[in-house]
């Protein structure tokens, strides 16, 4: 293993390490552009030139493999001039519109500007290279005049989504990038190149004018769009999300993430979602308090005690999985999650990059605890026959599917716990309010049985409340316990209960996830 | 250190003669407001006091030629504003050169300690404060004005311009020299998030 020295530092790193990353290990930052840790090396911005000892001229850090002995030094006087000069190439043609750049805020030129530039400009506005402004590629906003000719872009269209939508076109000064004949951006992950777009270059159309950046806050978290739980960033202010932002795991998502999980942030603060608890009356519904809609489903889950039936849902996070669960074994009542076709394709791929079949965030964590125990078919034929006299739905899904409507109308109560408001929640008798995935702490388990952390952002809207929450306040009516007040508390004890979870703690799955041991065979099947 | 020490005379003399002194005072002030015209109030409404050029009175937005707003919505006024009573919205304005302009724009003036920060930091000149301040409302939505009030040029002339950034105002070459000073000797830019 070489072993170097950078900035009289000694670090020893493995073979074919780049100086850029093994300063990065030591949190030495070297400015740069073209670099991103999950794409190849190019090499072309000349930004992160670092002074090498015995070598005769400064080497680029992205492109220079540590070998021992080596002796580097990021911030002398002419590492810092090479920035410097560097730095002010780049910006020669740069038009300066901060004020009406989405990117200000988390530009690599501002950021990169205040800590090595700080130098006056020798071009006037008037005599700047003028390029194309405001060319809207689909999902996309191209602004060349930006750009740094960095071909981040480029290389993310060539070697993640294999589209080759990027070209550098025109030579020299006039030198931008151009997609053919404007063709618009079609693929599946065209918000990551807002992402990876060092600069104002490439917006995102969804995110235009919205709100600049650093009024948001930052909650690590994970996407509920599918069960690959890519690993995301949730930019709030004041309890309203902003967009989805992929945090980098080099295990699940590296640093991207779909067009369709960046939407799901629109889910969260819809007009639709159902805020308050309610319960059917003779021929209205009526809005009631918590406690008391909680009291109503407690007391017709006693009289029913075996004759009743708890349908989970994938799309919770496994504490609220173990509280409906430890729910469901305290009332004596069968329990399944299975609804509809989707879940049984938990590992399948629907496309090469990310997007998975199981639209579901935690079916795997339903399969870990064992939730399906009775099959939807059985729980519905006891439906039809009039043996379920009480039936308690973790989501509305099992309210959606037509061939369920018919059985379900022989079920004498039906209460269900959901997030947004839909034509199918008048089958049920009581309606109580869920919070959503951003408003809660929790953990899902992906299809790679990694188990993840969500983080809450904001408080639930209205009256919501997180499903365990919901959950063990029907089994403390119930005259059951269920000793724990926290997410981590449930998690600690789901930990303790069940096979494979053993010896987790929210400590032990830090910021990327823990992956269970022992996994099954088809999850082994379908890394390889 | 020396201490100055003040005797006073507590053994006033009875009598008429300290309250006809008083009176004197009285009418001496009566008759220069009746006669001489030294009076010390205004006769507001109809007569307003005389403030200076750089008052720092309700804001205004200026105007392009074609009377849109000059603001491109950048929210340094609303980043900048310590009583964040700012409130911008943006759409997109045809211009590609300009880009974005504000489609809401909103002061909350209830909130508003006039401080005069959203001028300072106002990269386009687009938000000035005229010399207006007596606005008044019976209701806390009234004083939230929005961009049509806010770019009202009537009430810049009615009440001529106050604090804005211009070659006039005294201070400007000196909060210019504090900042440079603040670059050089210290490496801080102030508004810009220190990077962790």
């Amino acid at each position: 293993m070489p072993k170097c020295t950078i900035n009289g530092r000694e670090i020893e790193v493995p073979p074919g390490t780049t100086v850029i990353q093994a300063a990065l290990e030591l949190g030495i930052h070297i400015p740069h552009f073209c670099w991103h840790p999950d794409l190849a090396v190019d090499g072309n911005c000349r930004m992160c030139l670092v002074e090498v000892e015995k070598a005769p001229k400064l080497q680029i850090a992205s492109n220079t493999a540590v070998t021992d002995g080596m002796v580097v030094h990021t911030e002398s006087e002419k590492a810092a001039q090479a920035h410097r000069t560097t730095l002010e190439f780049l910006l020669v043609n740069h038009p300066i519109d901060c004020p009406v750049c989405d990117q200000a805020g988390e530009c690599y030129l501002q950021d990169q500007y205040m800590d090595h530039g700080l130098h006056e400009s020798k071009i006037e506005p008037e005599e700047k290279v003028r390029k194309r402004k405001v060319v809207d590629l689909g999902p996309i906003m191209l602004d060349a005049e930006r750009c740094v000719l960095c071909s981040r872009c480029i290389r993310f269209e060539r070697e993640v989504t294999g589209t080759n939508s990027f070209e550098f076109v025109n030579r020299g000064d006039h030198t931008q990038i151009a997609t053919f004949q404007d063709r618009p951006i079609e693929h599946n992950y065209a918000g990551n190149l807002a992402d990876v777009c060092p600069v104002g270059a490439l917006l995102s159309h969804d995110f235009r004018f919205k709100m600049r950046v650093w009024f948001l806050q930052e909650t690590a978290s994970v996407c509920p769009g599918c069960s690959t739980g890519c690993n995301v960033t949730i930019d709030h202010r004041d309890g309203e999300a902003h967009r989805l932002r992929p945090r980098r795991n080099v295990d699940v998502n590296k640093s991207w993430m779909c067009d369709i999980g960046r939407q799901e942030y629109r889910e969260i603060g819809l007009d639709t979602r159902v805020t308050g608890p309610r319960v059917k009356r003779a021929d209205h519904w009526e809005g009631v308090p918590l406690d008391s809609a909680l009291d109503a489903v407690a007391a017709r889950l006693g009289e029913a005690r075996g004759a009743t039936a708890f349908v989970a849902t994938p799309q919770a996070t496994n504490e609220d999985l173990f509280a409906f669960r430890t729910l469901a074994d305290l009332v004596g009542g069968t329990l399944d999650f299975r609804v509809g076709d989707p879940q049984d394709r938990v590992r399948v791929r629907e496309d090469n990059v990310l997007l998975r079949a199981d639209r579901n965030p935690n079916t795997q964590g339903c399969l870990d605890q064992e939730l399906g125990r009775a099959g939807i078919a059985a729980l519905l034929g006891d439906c039809a026959a009039g043996r379920v006299k009480a039936l308690v739905l973790q989501g509305p899904e099992l309210l959606r599917l037509p061939v369920a409507v018919d059985a379900l109308a022989h079920v004498p109560y039906i209460a269900v716990m959901a997030t947004h408001e839909g034509p199918e929640l008048d089958r049920a008798h009581a309606v109580l309010p869920a919070a959503v995935w951003a408003e809660m702490d929790g953990s899902f388990t992906n299809y790679q049985r990694r188990v993840q952390r969500i983080r809450r952002a904001f408080p639930p809207l209205g009256d919501a409340q997180p499903r365990w929450q919901m959950a063990a306040r029907l089994i403390q009516r119930l005259g059951g316990a269920f000793p724990a007040v926290s997410a981590r508390e449930v998690f600690a004890l789901l930990a303790a209960a069940v096979p494979g979870y053993a010896g987790l703690t929210y400590g032990a799955l830090g910021a990327t996830g823990r992956v269970l041991d022992a996994p099954s065979a088809p999850a082994a099947e379908a890394r390889a | 250190m020396a201490v100055r020490v003040v005797t006073v005379d507590r053994n006033l003399r009875t009598g008429p003669m300290p309250i006809l002194r008083g009176l004197g005072l009285t009418f001496k002030n009566m008759l220069a407001t009746w006669f001489g015209g030294k009076a010390a109030t205004v006769q507001f409404p109809e007569e307003k006091r005389k403030t200076s050029g750089r008052y720092r009175g309700i804001h205004i937005l200026t105007q392009r030629m074609d009377g849109t707003p000059k603001c491109v919505a950048c929210y340094m006024c609303a980043t900048v504003c310590p009583a964040e009573c700012i409130y911008i919205e943006s759409g997109e304005r045809p211009e590609k050169d300009i880009e974005k302009y504000p489609t809401r724009f909103e002061i909350d003036l209830l909130r508003c300690v006039y401080c005069g920060f959203c001028v300072d930091a106002c990269p386009e000149e687009a938000i000035v404060m005229s010399r207006e301040n007596d606005l008044v409302g019976t209701t806390r939505a009234e004083l939230i004005i929005d961009r049509d009030r806010l770019m009202d040029r009537n009430k810049l002339i009615e009440y001529g311009p106050g604090y804005r950034p211009e070659e006039h105002d005294v201070r400007r070459p000196v909060r210019i020299a504090a900042l440079e000073r603040l670059r050089k000797e210290h490496g801080i830019v102030p508004g810009m998030p220190q990077r962790s």
